[in-house]
């Protein structure tokens, strides 16, 4: 479904991520692991079209989308969550939802499969968006991406600004999205969080990828231990 | 007093007309384009000529709306691409002169073609008493006119996808890029639709009052300070500040004097971004 080769991209002329050889298939959840500063947000924005590659192509279902502006991405099918969520603030959850449909109009049965995922948002559907909890946030903006049924849905640290318990509630629904049929690809510092919903995992050290595996691979790899998961 | 009351809400709906289109390209782009009222100029005098060269009013009028709409887009497709691209206060300074610069050449070229032309719909018949105060059957009309143009954009931005599109990009320009809204098709939407919303004004006003060449620096301020005092981006915003600017505006005018309007206008919007920094209703929600 995913195809990345040989992808650069940074700011400013100076390279972030380099040679960046990845795929997902239709129907997988991948993970992204990583440390701060390691070039998941860079890569992830590579892909979404946000940011312009300097080097190799991103192609989607056999088609090259390298070069594509975000918007268009989006309507081919990548639903992209970044970590600080971009939602509309002012306007309501109901709003935001159906803005998540564009430029369809919200179908009753994308609609009803995403409160069943998040059964509190049928609740706040009248409240503004900036008035929902972090965690309310981050499923509104969860269930905003999924309105447009993406055949893609990228997030980027689903996890930030949750408590703990919220964070593994996060990747509960995640887990639940899996069986829908849609496809993942995750950023994540907090590795096993992001193993417990991968099928597969890459590692990302200074902009290259170090390491690919199953999650089972990469928990037993002495690196990964040493380095993401405090043991050693 | 009744009467004075009612003459500044016929005065603040053309007001709010005035200042939605300015409020909208503002909320979405960050310009402030000071070009607006030279806009309304053009369409004016283009409408005059259509009309000198025998065509109806009716029809002379959309012709003159349709020029303004094809002006305001022409500006967004080329002058302001490259604002766009700045960000901060680049941005907001670019737009400022670029806009500038096409209100000197627009205001340079009419006057310098047409310098004594003006617009004036004379539209027949005897006053229409509304609330036992009689009223130019212009001021009805320009009135009635405003009021359809503002119910349609409000069912617009509040009930089309498309309307609630451009709200999310006055919200967050990227959130709507993610869920695949493009910024620069919104961009060129609204600025035809502000420019035709200028060209609006230039026929609304003409039926109350002649609008002359050298009106264009007045319209765009009387705008700017609708749009200060409604908020960004916001059209109900825009017209609720245009009906109270208005009302201010008639009343100070009745027991001061005319000359003192300008400045009660302009420390209406002072005062609104002192206490008020959002405006009215601002921050695209309306
Ligand atoms: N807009 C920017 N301009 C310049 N440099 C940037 C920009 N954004 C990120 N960088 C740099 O790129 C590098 C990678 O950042 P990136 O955000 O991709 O890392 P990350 O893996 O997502 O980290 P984190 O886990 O902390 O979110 C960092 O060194 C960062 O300083
Ligand atoms: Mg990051």
């Amino acid at each position: 479904m995913l195809e990345v080769s040989t992808l650069a991209a940074g700011y400013l002329g100076q390279k972030v991520v380099d040679g960046i050889d990845l795929a997902v298939r239709p129907g997988e959840a991948v993970a992204i692991i990583g440390s701060n500063g390691a070039g998941k947000t860079t890569l992830f924005r590579a892909i979404a079209g946000l940011l312009r590659p300097m080097a190799g192509r991103v192609m989607l279902d056999g088609r090259d989308v390298t070069r594509w502006p975000a918007q268009r991405v989006a309507q081919a099918g990548v639903a992209y969550v970044p970590a600080e969520r971009h939602l509309f603030g002012g306007m309501t959850v109901k709003t935001n939802l159906t803005l998540g449909a564009y430029p369809r109009r919200p179908d009753r049965e994308t609609l009803e499969s995403v409160f069943e995922i998040f059964p509190v948002l049928r609740e706040r559907l009248q409240q503004r968006a900036v008035t929902l909890s972090g965690g309310e946030q981050q499923m509104l903006a969860v269930a905003r991406a999924l309105m447009g049924r993406p055949r893609l849905l990228m997030l980027d640290e689903p996890s930030t600004g949750l408590a703990p318990k919220l964070a593994k509630d996060a990747f509960d629904a995640l887990v639940g999205l899996k069986g829908t049929g849609v496809t993942l690809l995750v950023a994540e510092q907090q590795v096993p969080l992001a193993l417990s919903v991968a099928d597969r995992g890459y590692v990302l050290e200074n902009g290259r990828i170090t390491m690919e595996g199953t999650p089972h691979e990469l928990d037993q790899n002495p690196e990964v231990r040493r380095a993401y998961l405090g043991v050693g | 007093m009744k009467a004075v009351i009612l003459d500044g809400i016929v005065l603040g709906l053309g007001f709010g007309l005035l200042g939605v289109g300015m409020t909208l390209v503002y909320g979405l782009g960050g310009v402030l384009n000071l070009a607006y009222g030279e806009v309304a100029v053009l369409a004016a005098i283009v409408v005059a000529q259509a009309m000198a060269g025998g065509i109806p009013t009716a029809l002379a009028a959309v012709i003159g709306v349709l020029a303004a709409a094809s002006t305001g887009l022409l500006l967004d497709l080329t002058l302001m691409r490259p604002v766009y691209r700045q960000s901060g206060g680049n941005k907001v300074l670019l737009g400022l002169l670029l806009t500038l610069g096409v209100a000197f050449v627009i205001e340079g070229v009419l006057t310098w073609r047409d310098p004594l032309g003006a617009l004036s719909i004379n539209v027949a018949g005897k006053p229409i008493s509304i609330l036992g105060v009689p009223l130019a059957v212009g001021s009805v009309w320009a009135s009635v006119i405003a009021l359809a143009a503002a119910a349609a954009l409000l069912v617009f931005f509040g009930a089309t996808i498309f309307g609630r599109a451009v709200r999310s990009v006055i919200q967050d320009e990227l959130g709507a890029r993610l869920v695949g809204i493009s910024p620069a098709l919104v961009r060129a939407v609204i600025f035809a639709l502000s420019g035709g919303l200028a060209g609006l004004v230039a026929v609304t006003q003409s039926m109350t009052a002649p609008l002359t060449v050298n009106a264009g620096f007045n319209l765009t301020v009387t705008a700017l300070i609708v749009s200060v005092v409604g908020g960004l981006g916001s059209v109900a915003g825009a017209f609720l500040a245009g009906v109270l600017l208005g009302i201010v505006d008639s009343v100070s005018a009745y027991y001061i004097g005319r000359y003192i309007t300008s400045i009660v206008l302009l420390g209406a919007a002072v005062l609104t971004i002192l206490v008020w920094p959002r405006g009215l209703l601002g921050g695209g929600q309306g």
